[in-house]
């Protein structure tokens, strides 16, 4: 009995309110949620940008999304106790009763899991962030952080991408990081996704991270998107001069406990929930292809 | 003069009977019982239950006493706008495991490298915390057994508290741990002490054994070699004519993989853990669709390769040779055949490459 009284039920989630949300586009949204014990914050403040949380609708089921929102600092949210957010599609069962739930209500969260982006590594290099679609909100956190510690890291682009400009996440949001100096936003949407207005650009994600020509000198490239935009990103990487160990992303697998037990996001002897999300694309190299 | 051998008895197997008698007094007991001809592990009310014997095994394996194929992680009320949680009730009584063959053991063992490392599961380790295994060991191989050629032994003791061994008449008893040791406590009374002779036992049936068993052994630095011929054409072959009914993870000793999904109604519910399996199409796929092992191929592969590969050289094998999957796969698949035969493939391509 000993070891069941030691140690808290992993499973059990945290209450969470939805205080309010945002939706991206007609079928993303971004939640806002506050601990419903405000004490229970507490045991979250040492999450980092990358890791993430497994959503409980109580009579559906539980879903993983990432932790979108900026990194937990004193008083950044005015001295209000801090709030989660995360974007999700709606896709399945559990999506779909999420998106039908209104402000106040609540639901469960439980986490934070997995690993983290090194951001304090990145310090005083130059930063490209590439987010194919709802791939951009595993990378968002971490782009709030270096976008207010702006002065630590060198020149930051952001290349956002998407199906269709419909697709995009994020627009509402990136004006104002544009406005910090060293920020520079790109869009693309892919080929036949433009609308008669669009003046932004038009060409898969790696076509156009290669347009940019950027210099790889001191550089860091933090990518996530669906499985064949990193597979054709990685090639456009290696062309351009990027060596495996710049480059980081994040794996995406089914995952179910977040725990490294229930065995289905292993890659070979990596459980991504627990050995990942992040890793280099040196680390995925030396992993079977099995993700 | 006879040795005596260290906290070993000999018993008859009317004092067998006699001790499991007393244990059933303040323990949950759990050992094979005949059910329409086929044996199960079953609680038992009286010793007379128990199928004891010195050969023959359960068709499932012990696991669902720590890891059940379905129980509730927690529960939960959600009316009027408020929810609550709950967790599940603990069983509180001590648990016997009693006459489990020694590689059940062992994948009970398996079953504790997953669940207690890292994020202690606590519901497993309260059901683990109050059991305690008398293995049985074996004086014949069944037709499917393998555990000689995959680093296990008949006489094997990881993961048993006590072990009884088949003699020719009676049983030898060997307490292995303090756990052990409390469940003899008192009950000794006319037993009598081993001594070094019958200790010789335990080698005569493991040679005994390891002859029955006709296996290659699999050889540790093979996991090497699957890993490297991950990509191998040689899985397409091995895993034609799997149906992907997952009979062989359930009733695997060492299979831990579980699903979690919410069983509910409009005002309550729980989060449900049960039985899962690699060899599932669904296992594995996203919500976008993609699957990254979308085809049997690759799914048979993770199931061979998480037994037998992706593990440091000092640790044993996932896979604890106790052969129901090859006996009651419906295809006839046979998971020892096919890490030689994949090792084999992996070889001559690679020699192939070379020329």
């Amino acid at each position: 009995m000993a070891l069941a009284e030691a140690s808290p039920n992993p499973y059990e989630p945290s209450l969470m309110r939805i205080h309010d949300y945002h939706d991206e586009t007609s079928d993303v949204r971004t939640l806002q949620l506050q601990f419903v014990d405000d004490g229970e914050a507490v045991g979250f403040a040492g999450w980092a940008p990358g890791q993430f949380g497994q959503f409980t609708v109580f009579g559906a089921g539980e879903s993983v999304f990432a932790l979108a929102n900026r990194p937990w600092r004193p008083n950044n949210n005015g001295g209000k106790p801090p709030l989660i957010e995360c974007t999700f599609r709606t896709v399945g069962k559990v999506t779909s009763a999420l998106r039908a739930m209104s402000k106040g209500q609540v639901i469960g969260f439980r986490g934070p899991y997995g690993n983290h982006f090194p951001i304090d590594d990145w310090k005083g290099k130059d930063l490209v962030f590439i987010g194919g679609g709802i791939g951009m909100a595993a990378l968002r956190s971490a782009m709030l952080d270096v976008i207010d510690r702006k002065s630590e890291f060198g020149e930051v682009v952001i290349l956002n991408g998407a199906r269709s400009v419909a697709d995009m996440v994020y627009t509402g949001e990136m004006p104002a990081w544009e406005q910090v100096e060293g920020v520079r936003v790109v869009r693309t949407v892919d080929p036949g996704g433009e609308t008669e207005d669009w003046d932004d650009k038009v060409g898969l994600l790696p076509n156009i991270f290669e347009e940019l020509g950027l210099d790889p000198e001191d550089r860091i490239v933090v990518a996530c998107g669906p499985p064949v935009m990193l597979h054709y990103l990685f090639l456009s990487l290696g062309k351009t001069g990027y060596s495996p160990n710049q480059v980081v992303t994040t794996l995406e697998n089914k995952m179910k406990c977040g725990i490294g037990h229930c065995g289905r996001c292993y890659v070979g002897p990596f459980s991504v929930c627990r050995d990942g999300p992040v890793v280099t694309w040196a680390e995925l190299n030396e992993l079977p292809k099995d993700y | 003069m006879k040795e005596r051998m260290d906290s070993s008895w000999k018993l008859t197997e009317t004092q067998l009977r006699e001790w499991l008698h007393g244990l059933l007094d303040a323990n949950t007991v759990v050992a094979p019982v005949e059910e329409d001809g086929v044996l199960l592990f079953r609680r038992i009310t009286s010793e007379d239950q128990a199928v004891i014997e010195s050969s023959g095994k359960t068709r499932w394996s012990p696991k669902e006493f720590l890891f059940p194929r379905s129980e509730a992680l927690y529960r939960y009320n959600f009316t009027g706008g408020t929810v609550q949680l709950d967790d599940p009730p603990v069983p509180e009584d001590h648990q016997i495991l009693f006459g489990v063959r020694s590689c059940d053991a062992a994948g009970l063992v398996r079953l504790d490298e997953i669940f207690l490392s890292g994020t202690k599961d606590p519901i497993y380790a309260a059901r683990r915390e109050s059991t305690t295994v008398v293995s049985t060991a074996c004086a014949a191989a069944d037709a499917e057994c393998f555990c000689t050629a995959v680093g296990g032994s008949p006489v094997g003791v990881e993961g048993s508290d006590l072990q009884l061994v088949p003699l020719d008449e009676g049983w030898l008893l060997r307490v292995l741990t303090d756990t052990g040791r409390d469940l003899v406590s008192g009950a000794t009374d006319g037993w009598t002490a081993a001594t070094a002779s019958d200790g010789k036992r335990l080698s005569e049936l493991e040679k005994k054994i390891s002859e029955q068993i006709e296996r290659s052994p699999v050889k540790r630095e093979w996991s090497k070699i699957l890993e490297e011929g991950f990509e191998s054409p040689a899985w397409d072959q091995l895993a034609q004519h799997c149906l992907g009914c997952g009979v062989c993870a359930y009733v695997c000793p060492s299979c831990s993989c579980f699903d979690m999904n919410h069983e509910a109604n409009a005002f309550s519910g729980e989060q449900c853990r049960s039985w899962d399996a690699c060899t599932f199409a669904l296992f594995t796929r996203h919500a976008s669709g993609h699957n990254p092992r979308a085809t049997k191929q690759e799914r048979y592969r993770q199931r061979v390769l998480h037994k037998f590969a992706f593990r440091e050289e000092d640790e044993p094998f996932r896979c604890v040779g106790c052969g129901r999957c090859v006996a009651l796969c419906p295809a006839g698949l046979d998971i020892a055949n096919a890490v030689v035969a994949a090792v084999e493939a992996i070889r001559e391509e690679g020699a192939d490459g070379a020329r």
